[in-house]
């Protein structure tokens, strides 16, 4: 196994309370908390839970909803109202959320759309005494006394990963050229900051320039095909910060008549499974994950939470990475996403 | 001189000029930049240049539609999401279906993709024509119908394909020229003579100049919306089939993204007015050229990628003020005043 | 004899390649309406505008209250006491009446403006107009047109303006309307305030005005008292040649021998809320006069007639055989042919030139896959221009360059085009100069020698008398009387049955 899995950052608070609610999450059907301070109402019953998500946006968010409404099952013992946003407007999030508010719900999950805007609504919840968590997606000015949790992969993190990747894979250095999300994304900005937390420290690496690609195939493939040509093809790496880019960028590869993983080496982050065959293929170098698939590690939060139990403000869920076609082949036939 | 005079009137040839600058630029940086070779792997010609053919052929398509829709007071808003549509369609179908290097299979992928893209056409040219509805909010609405349709055709997965014939035609050469440019090319010029050729070209003006009066005079405002509509759909469905085909993935929320501001822009660019009325597909040939040239000069010249999009807002905004009249008119009384200040200091 | 208010003297203004204004003499004397005579095209509007500061002046000069004045700009022409209303209304629909009045000049205090103090102003300047029955809290866009220019009036003598300038205040407005605006210029006339009175309707400079100034082709022709100058004389003046010319139209053509050929038949057609139910037939090579007040159905008839709008009621017997004139498109291939009232928004199509608009009418005719060759159009757009004398003679010109009778002859080409057996033409005079509405009655009276079938809709019912050898009276939506031309019709015939049905209706309610 070349797969390596990095577990960091875990609180020793949220640890120890994962430990004693996981026999409860083993139970399966049985209510694991019947009589919680939000619950009072109705002590009986499923627990309801209110998922104020994101909706359509990619194979990610796809797969990370997908999971948490897999998770928070009837047999489980839950209720889950899933509440995607129409078309990732903001206000329909909002409107989502206050009503689950008036209904009382036990738990609220919000992946907000938009960052900024949200201090209302979560008083709200506060005063309603309904325990706020965070999937994935922070809010903006990040205050944590207005939740009681979040729970996302590290962008920092993972894209450190492929910054010491690179560093290793290229002992003598290289020019590479990076292929960013939108501008002004949170997510890029905190790509870029891992990787040059590694990167920047190499003053053999050149960095030949970043372009946006906004995430797409397309645009990527038609960016790295005139970068090449403005470099006369002098390019040893391309640092993508999602699989889509990377994926673009190979075929770009292929046409100027290099070959992907020996002339240029490409290395993605995301891990879906388009990307993990082409790393089995031997034309993307790297895969690091960005692990959508955290529904049972938020099981345990929530059944934490209900308990009264305390948990960590920032609880960041683990990634993996992937760094040979073997690797990769061993995880292709149960990615799900 | 006074044709010289004449030409600097059109609005065209102000794209012209900022494309051979934005050429002239690339060459500074690179004075083999215009160089066109054969390459010693594939055999094709490589080059910058060959590279903008490639990427002009869909924004030529899509710039050419909305043309025609913004001639006739309309506007088509939906282009960007029809173009994901159809590669949804097609990229899905071949999924499924397709054999690798089955001709016939791409042939059906793409005749499915056109039609499902005539199809919200149509439903733009119903909702325009016949029910009376705003253009701009029909196709608003068909813009994120669209983009949800194409999101239901894939479930929401950017699905890839393999299909050679296809890959070929959007990736592929004929003497050396991508072949995606020359279908583009065949198209334009193929609805270029049915428009100036026939009377079309007189009727869509006088719809978009004044429906009322046009109607009066006997114009069949309801055909005429119906053809430009569908047009306008079945040109973006084959953009998409060239934008999903060089990368042979569908990427629904990114496919098409935008694109229909791209074409607005083409045609602004070209001369035609956003209130409809006298039209110039010349202009709308420019002004794809001139936007292909610059998102590839952005990228050749590493423009940081934060400032991209100020550096494409000032050259189109530097180029929209060149063809203002009165902007010019300005220019032309500083430089009389200059003029004569040096003549009396001498 | 007093000061004249307004003095200007050897006006010349030249533009490019043009000498708009020669040596032209104007004055205007307090509490009187002068009326500014002249074919489009003769300077008036050049005139307006010199004396507004629109145009700076190349020689001459202009005497306000005995002053020299130079006028940079119209704050300076406004400052000086002139006031001006244009023919389009130029006020703020979503704002109050009040307001209107006032914009610009709002009381004011610390607080912004005084609104009491606003309404009461813009209330003393309505009461001098004799409107001191509007609201002035009222939103404007709850007016009708022809209140909305009174309200523009207001606004303009509301600054104490010595001198009003009303350009073609009356093209849109109906009897009634005009009478109310002539009460409102008498009134200021009588305050003393000079009034500069410019209309294409000879009836209305007659009605209202006291003196006229004569402008031909940028040259003064000379100022008379209306009393001494009768319409014959003015007229000759204007144009420039002997009003033969105008006359012959007025002489009966040659009344047609034999059986009349019946090329359309209507019965009972009619639309709800715009035309009651109404046989009408049209028989070849004759001129059938649509009389009546503006509003009494005229051009709704004649709309249904040409498919604009859709009948509800009746049926089209076309040519023996039974039509369905659902459509313009229709209508045309019935051979029908309609030139709407309103030739700016239902009749040229502005950005396109004389040639395309002169052959949009036959385009559409053959359908859009048969262009027509360039040669052919250019040939047709030939022949209308020297048939009609459409000028300036230039093809390639878009038509919103060309004055409203040039249009006007370029509309009539288009219809002529498509080589119509029935045409119908609403209001083809409105608005235009003298010498083009005798060339379009001029070629009304030749289409009908040729065997063409004319409806010919008119406000000014001499023309209709004229023309006509058949007058269908309209009023209140219905068809009143149907009256054959001959030397016992006049105008006061058609008035006396308007205002007889009106008498009978009465009785009938009061029965």
């Amino acid at each position: 196994m070349h797969s390596t899995t990095r577990i960091t950052k875990w609180s020793t608070a949220f640890a120890a309370g994962a430990l004693a609610l996981g026999l409860a999450a083993c139970s399966g059907g049985t209510t694991p908390a019947g009589d919680d301070g939000a619950g009072d109402g109705g002590a009986e019953g499923p627990i309801t839970i209110g998922f104020v998500a994101v909706g359509p946006e990619g194979a990610w968010r796809a797969a990370n909803e997908q999971n948490v409404q897999d998770t928070f099952t009837a047999e489980a013992g839950f209720d889950l109202k899933y509440a995607p946003a129409t078309n990732l407007d903001q206000k329909s999030q909002i409107d989502a959320f206050t009503s689950f508010v008036d209904e009382g719900v036990d738990v609220i999950l919000l992946s907000a759309t938009e960052g900024s805007g949200w201090e209302a609504s979560l008083k709200r919840a506060q005063e309603a005494e309904i325990p706020v968590i965070l999937v994935d997606r922070g809010i903006e000015p990040d205050d944590p006394s207005l939740y009681v949790t979040r729970l996302a992969p590290d962008n920092v993190e993972v894209a450190t990963a492929v910054g010491q990747w690179a560093s290793d894979t290229f002992p003598d250095g290289a020019k590479y050229f990076t292929l960013e999300g939108p501008t002004g994304v949170g997510v890029v900005n905190e790509r870029n900051e891992g990787f040059d937390s590694v990167i920047g420290k190499r003053s053999d690496f050149v960095k030949v320039g970043a372009q946006t690609a906004n995430w797409s195939t397309e645009e990527a493939k038609s960016v790295i095909e005139t970068v090449l040509k403005a470099n006369n093809n002098d390019i040893q790496y391309i640092f993508a910060q999602n699989d889509e880019m990377g994926l673009g960028a190979v075929q770009a590869i292929e046409e100027a008549g290099l070959v992907p993983g020996v002339d240029v080496k490409v290395s993605t982050i995301d891990g879906t499974k388009n990307a993990m065959q082409a790393l089995a293929d031997g034309k993307l170098s790297f895969v690091a994950e960005y692990n959508p698939l955290f529904g049972d590690t938020l099981l345990e939060v929530v059944n934490t939470v209900l308990a009264g139990g305390s948990v960590d403000s920032q609880i960041i869920v683990p990634s993996t990475t992937f760094d040979s076609p073997e690797a990769a082949k061993a995880a292709l036939p149960d990615r799900k996403y | 001189m006074n044709r010289v005079k004449g030409l600097v009137k059109k609005p065209p040839f102000w794209g012209f000029v900022a494309i051979l600058l934005l050429l002239a630029i690339n060459l500074a940086k690179d004075p083999r930049y215009l160089a066109i070779t054969v390459s010693p792997v594939t055999g094709n010609l490589v080059g910058n240049v060959i590279d903008i053919l490639r990427v002009v052929a869909p924004i030529l398509l899509i710039a050419f539609g909305m043309c025609l829709v913004i001639a006739t007071g309309g506007i088509d808003l939906s282009v960007g999401s029809v173009m994901a549509v159809s590669g949804a369609v097609a990229m899905q179908y071949l999924h499924d279906h397709g054999a690798p290097d089955s001709v016939g299979d791409a042939l059906a992928a793409i005749g499915l993709a056109l039609g499902v893209a005539l199809l919200v056409g149509l439903v733009n040219a119903v909702l325009v024509a016949v029910v009376g509805l705003q253009p701009f909010i029909t196709t608003l609405v068909m813009m994120l119908a669209g983009r949800g349709l194409a999101k239901v055709v894939t479930q929401g997965q950017n699905t890839n394909a393999v299909n050679d014939p296809m890959r070929w035609i959007a990736n592929g050469y004929v003497l050396g020229i991508p072949v995606v440019f020359l279908l583009a090319l065949v198209l334009i010029v193929v609805v270029a003579v049915l428009i100036r050729r026939s009377a079309l070209g007189l009727l869509i003006e006088s719809l978009g100049v004044d429906p009322k009066a046009a109607r009066l005079a006997g114009v069949d405002r309801r055909a005429l919306l119906f053809s430009a509509y569908l047009l306008s759909a079945l040109l973006a469905g084959i953009a998409g089939l060239f934008a999903t085909g060089s990368v042979m993935t569908v990427d629904v929320s990114q496919t098409g993204y935008q694109a229909e501001l791209d074409a607005i822009l083409a045609v602004v660019v070209g001369g035609t007015s956003l209130a409809g009325g006298r039209f110039s597909l010349g202009g709308a040939v420019v002004g794809a050229f001139l936007i292909a040239t610059l998102d590839k000069t952005i990228v050749f010249l590493g423009v940081p990628a934060s400032a991209t999009p100020a550096f494409k807002a000032v050259v189109i905004v530097v180029l929209c003020l060149l063809q203002s009249q009165r902007v010019r008119g300005w220019i032309g009384q500083a430089g009389a005043r200059m003029r004569a200040a040096r003549k009396a200091v001498a | 004899m007093t000061e004249p208010v307004v003095e200007m003297r050897g006006i010349s203004i030249e533009f490019p390649g043009v000498k708009a204004l020669d040596g032209v003499d104007f004055r205007l004397f307090p509490g009187e309406v002068h009326s500014l005579m002249g074919e489009n095209g003769a300077g008036k509007s050049t005139l307006i505008k010199a004396l507004t500061g629109v145009y700076p002046i190349d020689a001459g000069e202009i005497r306000i209250a005995g002053e020299i004045r130079r006028l940079n700009g119209t704050a300076d022409a406004r400052n000086a006491g002139i006031a001006t209303v244009y023919q389009e209304v130029n006020l703020c629909a979503n704002l109050s009446i009040g307001e209107n009045v006032m914009l610009g000049q709002e009381p004011r205090s610390a607080l912004g403006i005084r609104w009491k103090a606003l309404h009461a102003a813009a209330h003393a300047a309505l009461e001098r107009l004799g409107l001191g029955a509007l609201d002035p809290r009222a939103p404007l866009s709850s007016l009708s047109l022809a209140v909305q220019q009174l309200v523009a009036i207001a606004r303009a003598v509301q600054r104490e303006s010595k001198v009003l300038i009303l350009d073609e205040p009356t093209s849109s407005l109906d009897a009634n309307e005009v009478a109310n605006l002539f009460r409102v210029i008498r009134r200021l006339r009588d305050e003393g305030v000079a009034i500069l009175f410019v209309s294409h309707f000879l009836d209305q400079v007659y009605a209202i005005s006291d003196r006229m100034t004569i402008l031909r082709n940028g040259r003064y022709e000379g100022e008379f008292l209306t009393k001494d100058l009768d319409r014959t004389a003015l007229i000759s003046t204007m144009i420039g040649k002997d009003a033969d010319a105008l006359r012959s139209i007025a002489a009966r053509r040659a009344r047609h021998d034999g059986e009349p050929q019946v090329v359309l038949s209507a019965t009972d057609l009619g639309r709800k809320g715009s035309i009651a139910p109404t046989d009408v037939d049209l028989h070849r090579g004759e001129v059938v006069g649509l009389a009546g007040l503006l509003g009494s159905g005229r051009t709704e008839l004649a709309r249904l007639l040409y498919g604009a709008d859709r009948a509800d009621t009746g049926s089209i017997i076309r040519a023996g055989k039974r039509a369905d004139l659902r459509s313009p498109r229709a209508a045309m291939r019935s051979r029908i042919a309609y030139s709407s009232e309103n030739r700016r928004d239902e009749g040229i199509i502005r950005d396109l030139t004389v040639r395309e608009n002169l052959i949009l009418g036959l385009q559409t005719k053959r359908g859009w896959a048969r262009p027509i060759p360039r040669r052919e159009q250019d040939e047709l757009v030939q022949k209308y221009i020297g048939e009609l004398g459409i000028r300036p003679a230039d093809p390639e010109r878009p038509i919103k360059q060309l004055s409203g009778g040039n249009q006007q002859k370029v509309l009539l080409g288009r219809w002529l085009a498509t080589q119509p057996e029935i045409l119908i033409l609403d209001e083809p005079t409105r608005g235009i100069d003298i010498g083009a509405k005798a060339e379009i009655q001029g070629a009304v009276a030749a289409l009908a020698e040729r065997g063409v079938t004319v409806v010919f809709i008119s406000s000014e019912l001499e023309e209709v008398v004229r023309l006509s050898d058949r007058i269908l009276v309209l009023k209140d939506r219905r068809k009143i009387a149907e009256l054959v031309n001959g030397e016992h019709v006049t105008a006061d015939t058609i008035v006396a049955v308007i205002a007889e049905d009106a008498a009978t209706a009465h009785e009938e309610t009061e029965a």
